[in-house]
């Protein structure tokens, strides 16, 4: 059966914000997140800017701890692994491929890198296997020996992916993999995400501000909003059927490029609102086309099965079908 | 459309770069014509030259850029042998100009309120007072909550959608004919870009403006531009009716574009996407072949032979390519030989 690789249990993250010239805050990130991922399955994270999804992403790479709650990889708490233990499971894909690369050092080193720093091998046996693994991501051979400045975006993210899996980490955490990428190009790393993911059973955190991207790649959505997880379920169902009016919204932002296509009225007045100051009840309410009173004081708790919903009055709840949704 | 004399008409415009030993020749001839209340989507990848195209159209090319044209008019006045001093007076007075990134083109040092001023100070002999009001007005037009408050604040108290509609503000405030924005939503959260491009369009219906859009998003284009240009290579390879070229991409580069993007609700999740292998050349010289060739799955010996000129397939789908419009040498299993050729 499945097994649970990655799990997160009421994990909060607080900075203080002000100082020196403005009053001192608490900024809460996240506030208070559930969620489980099984091995071979890729969740994808989406939100805003500023709900939290990159501060997950941190937390789970273990480059920040969480104030409170408990993240468990394979069973044990994050904190109990050693930082070299913790990279050997968990590895990074970054955004921008231009400012992730060492710009001097070779292709073949940057790969190679995780593997001399834990002392896996010979120089030889590394070499081998940094060629194999360039191979495996589609880099051309003559680019290995080739610095990251002679690199195209595609080729670079490329080489990201391939210092991420070189040492067989079990999750991949991708934060926005193509946003830097030409869609000609992102396609092709999209590819080969998934081809990657199949062979070699990854399971993959997907974070994107862009849903065809996560549609193309997530088994499992969760959306988030101010900190929380609003919505989390099948991606086909949330896709289908979005019960949190926000996931509606963002389902209905995603301009296709076809023939005919409108701009989308989302019905999302105010602004994104501060961290730092929460709306009271729940969060989404000075925004939400549905809210009413209720909503603007109690915030709603989880509530179905698959998905998961914070709503007090969701969309599609025991409707079969929304033919909206199943056009756009 | 076409009933209306065009706002802008320029032909041949081209951008030479002299670079050490060689010239670079990142827009190679292009036309371009905005008529009244129209939107045209400049579509294209990095390195495509659409963003110098705008530039160009603006006079704001990089001091060692070479502009040529056969003609830049805007309503009837030629501009391709303009002063630099026409220029400034044309910018942001009658051409206005969206950038991607409102918090570069802000200035960080000044209020929202002096920089709204100061272009109107330099374009209308105005009092501060009427400065202030007209300023006050167009963000209320804008939707930004709260306007006088805002004129008093500086670019990064502002949230990314609001610097971007007090770009918008900024462009409309002395009434330009058109309007070139470049990527003005590729910084924006999704839900935000909806907003923003739902005002763009309707300022647009309101004021008549011609709008050149510059954007790799063709879901932006789907959704805003009348019509299409499709650049590759410092060229126009495809251009046509929006609706006309996203239904019969013509060119096998709008095609590969076409391809390779993910659909919800059309393909599904894993689905090998389509791509276009290899990477836009440097091109210094003439062209004497056509400049996709390499990255072309119907590619074939007569490609190369010539530069291929742009031709009108039926009614004004325009396309640079050798391949008929519909049916014979486009088998769509050469793009999955060709990807798998190359990777």
């Amino acid at each position: 059966m499945s097994e649970t690789v990655l799990s997160m249990r009421g994990v909060t993250r607080d900075y203080a914000v002000g100082g020196a010239f403005r009053k001192k805050a608490t900024l809460r990130a996240l506030r208070g997140i559930d969620l489980s991922v099984d091995r071979g399955r890729t969740l994808g994270l989406v939100g805003e800017s500023g709900c939290g999804k990159s501060t997950l992403a941190r937390i789970l790479l273990g480059i920040e701890d969480p104030t409170s709650g408990t993240v468990l990889v394979s069973g044990r708490p994050i904190q109990d692994y050693e930082r070299l233990a913790r990279a050997r499971l968990i590895q990074p894909v970054f955004q921008d491929p231009y400012s992730s690369l060492n710009p001097r050092m070779s292709v073949e080193a940057i790969i190679g890198a995780p593997l001399k720093v834990r002392g896996e091998g010979t120089a030889a046996s590394r070499r081998t296997r940094v060629h194999e693994m360039a191979g495996e991501v589609g880099l051309p051979r003559h680019l290995v020996e080739a610095y990251p400045s002679q690199l195209s975006g595609g080729q670079r993210q490329r080489v990201a992916i391939a210092r991420a899996l070189i040492g067989e980490p079990e999750i991949l955490i991708c934060d926005e993999p193509t946003s830097a990428l030409d869609v000609s190009v992102q396609s092709q790393i999209l590819n080969l995400l998934h081809r990657l993911k199949q062979e070699l059973n990854l399971t993959m955190i997907l974070i994107s501000h862009n849903l065809a991207v996560v549609h193309h790649l997530a088994d499992e959505v969760a959306v988030m909003y101010l900190g929380q997880i609003v919505e989390r379920g099948d991606a086909d169902a949330i896709f289908e059927r979005p019960c949190h009016p926000y996931s509606d919204a963002l389902l209905k932002a995603v301009l296709p490029p076809r023939a005919g296509a409108r701009l989308p009225e989302l019905g999302l007045e105010a602004e994104f609102p501060s961290p730092v100051n929460p709306p009271s009840g729940c969060a989404f309410h000075p925004r939400c086309p549905k809210a009413d009173a209720l909503c603007a004081e109690v915030d709603p708790n989880p509530a179905g099965i698959d998905p998961v919903f914070r709503c007090h009055h969701p969309n599609n709840f025991g409707a079969a079908a929304h033919p909206a949704q199943a056009a756009g | 459309m076409s009933m209306t004399a065009p706002i802008l008409e320029v032909s041949g415009l081209k951008v030479e770069i002299p670079v050490r030993d060689t010239v670079l020749r990142p827009v190679r001839g292009i036309d371009i014509s905005v008529a009244k209340g129209e939107t045209v989507a400049i579509v294209g990848e990095s390195g495509c030259g659409k963003s110098l195209t705008a530039l160009a159209i603006m006079g704001l090319l990089p001091r060692q850029a070479r502009l040529t044209s056969d003609r830049i008019d805007l309503n009837g006045e030629s501009l391709s042998e303009a002063s630099p001093r026409r220029w400034r007076k044309l910018r942001g007075d009658r051409i206005a100009m969206i950038f991607q990134d409102p918090m570069t083109a802000l200035d960080p040092c000044y209020r929202i309120g002096d920089q709204m001023a100061e272009i109107l100070k330099q374009h209308r002999k105005v009092s501060r007072s009427a400065a202030r009001e007209r300023s006050l007005e167009l963000l209320r037009k804008v939707g930004i909550p709260s306007p006088e408050e805002r004129l008093n604040q500086y670019p990064h108290q502002l949230s990314g959608g609001l610097r971007q509609r007090v770009m918008i503000a900024m462009a409309l405030l002395c009434e330009p004919e058109l309007i070139i924005a470049d990527e003005p939503t590729t910084a924006l959260d999704v839900t935000i870009q909806a907003q923003i491009l739902r005002l763009l369009r309707d300022i647009q219906r309101e004021t008549g403006i011609g709008l050149i859009l510059i954007t790799h998003d063709l879901g932006v284009v789907a959704g805003m531009a009348d019509r299409i240009v499709v650049m590759y290579g410092g060229e126009v390879v495809e251009a046509g009716t929006c609706d006309e070229v996203l239904a019969r991409p013509l060119h096998p580069y709008t095609e590969g574009l076409m391809r390779s993007i993910p659909v919800p609700g059309e393909t599904r999740r894993g689905e090998t996407l389509g791509f276009i292998p290899g990477v836009v050349p440097r091109q210094t010289g003439d062209l004497t072949r056509c400049g996709f060739l390499e990255r072309c799955p119907y590619a074939h010996a007569s490609c190369a032979e010539g530069s291929i000129a742009l031709r009108d397939a039926g009614a004004g789908h325009l396309m640079r390519c050798v391949l008929p419009a519909a049916g014979s040498g486009r088998d769509p299993e050469a793009w999955t030989r060709h990807s798998e050729a190359s990777s």
